[in-house]
């Protein structure tokens, strides 16, 4: 992105919106939105705004994509015509769409018990319909709680954040202006239970120094995340809703 | 699951269950350490998920619906993700497309393809699909509860481990469906009996 117009991005150590360095966006999320899917969840992640909607374990069409030894993990990450983020914010097959759509899959792939499924598929559908920065985190973050609500075993509960360079300092969960102008942006996944790393990506140059101390952000932040992500499941168990249906709130 | 009160903490996908590794369903050991892999109900080294997809397991009875006919027998729907066949040589009776029936799983191979048994056609009636996880709660402990839901709406009932459940008859059937819906969504809950008693004596 050209440094044209570029906003100063930390004014006194605040961030655009108010943040300090290490502060999330707000977070919100609910799980089993959707009556007819396995398992889904709505997250509200700053203004992104994200449906996750998981289908399987169930015959793996076609048949020459069937592993007799595991499952196939197939995931759709779609932005809605209307979800902003201007010349990349556009519907159908893209080449972010597809990428994105492939990143999230490996993510998932590593975390969900495969073996259980032979010639079966798990399918995960994210849909974007507000976009502002973070879409991949946050839709790698609804689509474990989705999967967790369609009861598919998985090795962890997993969720992912991203960190960015922002005026030369280390900051988490860039919105989009800081992703723009900012001058890195590191979206990570991270499996909470053992630390490992399931998805990994770069924009612009980090220094060592640097992308350790991103890593020490992100993993903060992650802890952060699972928790709202284990409240959201319990919720639904807590409070029995006879339709799956997305309450808005008063 | 079985029809007992249920208690214990939700645990989630990931969460350590124990220091030791030990044997429990729908858990995982890694580096000497007992870890769930579901959203369930942990107590007493038992873990019981609280959703699912069906994981069929000889013996089971399960409700299926006919999808196919074939020359040697019949491809079954029976709400899991791997196949289900029944062979004629099990079954005197023959089967149409679209027929509901009652088996027996019989085998379940290496890749979880599933042999049926001991067919019978169901009559006609309605098919409630739930998750199978659920099952034992709308059985209740000693049929307590799909007796209670049988003799107050004085439907057939036939519940398939599977988690399809068949009502037929001339009783109330909406009634019927309507409490097994109402288990469904409050099986994790305890004093279940007297709530589904209570609405059943309200309608």
């Amino acid at each position: 992105m050209s440094s044209a117009g570029k906003p100063a991005l930390l004014v006194d150590g605040k961030r655009l919106d108010g943040r300090g360095l290490e502060d999330l966006r707000e977070i919100k999320i609910v799980a089993r939105v959707l009556n007819d899917a396995d398992g889904s969840a709505y997250i509200e992640w700053g203004k992104n705004k994200i449906l996750a909607g998981v289908y399987g374990p169930s015959e793996c069409i076609p048949r020459h994509d069937q592993s007799l030894y595991r499952a196939v993990v197939r995931c759709r990450y779609n932005m809605a015509p209307f979800s902003g983020m201007e010349e990349h914010g556009k519907s159908g097959p893209s080449r972010r769409s597809k990428e994105l759509s492939k990143v999230i899959k490996e993510a998932f792939e590593n975390v969900i018990v495969l073996e259980n499924f032979p010639k079966t598929q798990i399918e995960i559908f994210v849909e974007v319909l507000q976009s502002d920065g973070g879409t991949r985190c946050a839709a790698v973050t609804a689509a474990a709680v989705a999967l967790a609500d369609a009861g598919i075993p998985m090795k962890d509960l997993i969720n992912a954040v991203a960190v960015c360079k922002i005026d030369g300092q280390m900051a988490v969960d860039p919105a989009k202006e800081e992703d723009n102008y900012g001058e890195s942006d590191m979206p990570i996944a991270f499996s909470p239970r053992t630390g490992e790393i399931l998805l990994f990506q770069m924009d612009g140059m980090l220094s060592k120094d640097e992308i350790e101390k991103g890593f020490a952000l992100a993993r903060k932040a992650s802890e952060k995340i699972r928790k709202l992500q284990v409240e959201a499941i319990k919720k639904v168990y807590e409070e029995p809703r006879e339709e799956r249906f997305l309450v808005i709130s008063k | 699951m079985n029809g007992d009160e249920l208690e214990g903490r939700i645990v989630m996908p990931g969460e350590l269950l124990s220091d030791k590794p030990e044997r429990i369903s729908y858990a995982f050991v890694d580096k000497g350490k007992t870890y769930s892999t579901v959203v369930g109900l942990f107590s007493n080294g038992k873990l019981v998920p609280l959703e699912g997809p069906y994981e069929p397991v000889p013996e089971d009875v399960v409700v299926g619906i006919i999808t196919e006919v074939k020359f040697a027998g019949y491809s079954v729907e029976v709400n899991s993700p791997f196949p289900a066949f029944l062979s004629s040589r099990e079954i005197r009776e023959k089967f149409e497309m679209g027929d509901a029936i009652l088996a027996k799983v019989l085998f379940v191979d290496e890749v979880r393809s599933i042999e049926l048994a001991d067919a019978k056609k169901l009559p006609p009636g309605r098919l409630v699909k739930v998750s199978s996880v659920k099952v034992p709660r709308i059985i209740g402990k000693k049929n307590s509860m799909i007796d209670m839901i049988k003799s107050a709406t004085k439907c057939e009932i036939f519940v398939g481990r599977n988690g399809y459940i068949w009502i037929a008859g001339s009783g109330n059937a909406n009634l019927a469906e309507k409490a097994i819906r109402l288990v469904e969504i409050q099986a994790h809950t305890s004093g279940l009996t007297d709530r589904i008693a209570a609405f059943l004596r309200g309608k």
